[in-house]
């Protein structure tokens, strides 16, 4: 039998992975990837802790599938922002993406 | 030996995710995070949700992997690889990192339910999941279509090349 803590102690590895990813990436979108992980590591919390904690709801699964969602919205936006700041300035790294100061 | 499966496929999971954010080559860090979403799919299906399980797969790896990969490709130049990937905050950025992993490891620890099994009922079921998907759950359900649906006509608007 698997404990609970065994799938919390995945996600919170996971997540610190997409941290770590978040906090040094150059590359957006490798950026959009991080992101994406710790995405997944909350899921998995929610998933886990619905089915140990309160299996006779479907709270947890339904909020996962949002998330899912809301993901997918994301990283749509969030690709052809990259894009489209690929097309002006050629690059992708996030250091090259200072339109916006004077 | 399904707790076996599962700690191969939780060791698995953890070294693909570490890959993908650490690999040079912008491509293949996609494909490792393909290979973690598949992970992530498999630990759904040991935790009773197939569901889930298979929305990840057909939303996480069909849909939004295309979308990476597609990006990668328009935005390639040749000898990326060689570019340096990371910013100059590598080491406090891993310490950082680090510390959070350690301090939610301890909470985790020092908590009662993080030992709790598996309770003997059954889990939610699909049928479950669909009645409260369109009962209690139906406003967040029906703005998620219209989040999707403002998404994509934004990523046609801002994508349009201007004449």
């Amino acid at each position: 039998m698997i404990p609970l803590g065994h799938f919390v102690i995945l996600s919170a590895v996971l997540f610190c992975i997409g941290l770590f990813g978040v906090l040094t990436q150059r590359n957006a979108i490798r950026f959009l990837i991080s992101v994406e992980i710790i995405l997944n590591a909350a899921n998995i919390n929610l998933v886990a802790c619905n089915r140990y904690l309160a299996p006779a709801n479907a709270e947890g699964q339904v909020v996962s599938l949002f998330v899912i969602g809301v993901a997918a919205a994301a990283s749509v936006v969030g690709l052809i922002l990259i894009i489209s700041v690929y097309r002006q300035r050629k690059s992708v790294f996030l250091d090259d993406f200072n339109l916006l100061k004077w | 030996m399904t707790e076996l499966v599962f700690y191969i496929i939780a060791v698995s999971l953890c070294a693909f995710a570490f890959l993908s954010v650490t690999v040079g080559d912008v491509f293949h860090s996609a494909v490792c995070l393909t290979f973690t979403l598949l992970s992530v799919a498999g630990v759904y299906f040991f935790l009773g949700a197939p569901f889930i399980g298979v929305i990840q797969i057909l939303v996480y790896v069909g849909g939004i992997m295309t979308l990476f990969i597609f990006a990668i490709k328009l935005t390639a130049k040749i000898g990326d690889a060689s570019i340096r990937q990371f910013t100059r905050q590598l080491w406090p950025g891993a310490a950082l990192a680090g510390a959070i992993l350690a301090l939610l490891l301890a909470v985790i620890r020092a908590n009662a339910w993080s030992l709790r099994l598996l309770p003997p009922v059954q889990g939610p079921d699909l049928k479950q999941l669909g009645v409260e998907l369109l009962t209690r759950y139906l406003l967040p359900f029906e703005f998620i279509s219209l989040l999707l649906l403002a998404a994509l006509v934004g990523a046609i608007v801002i994508g349009k090349v201007k004449k």
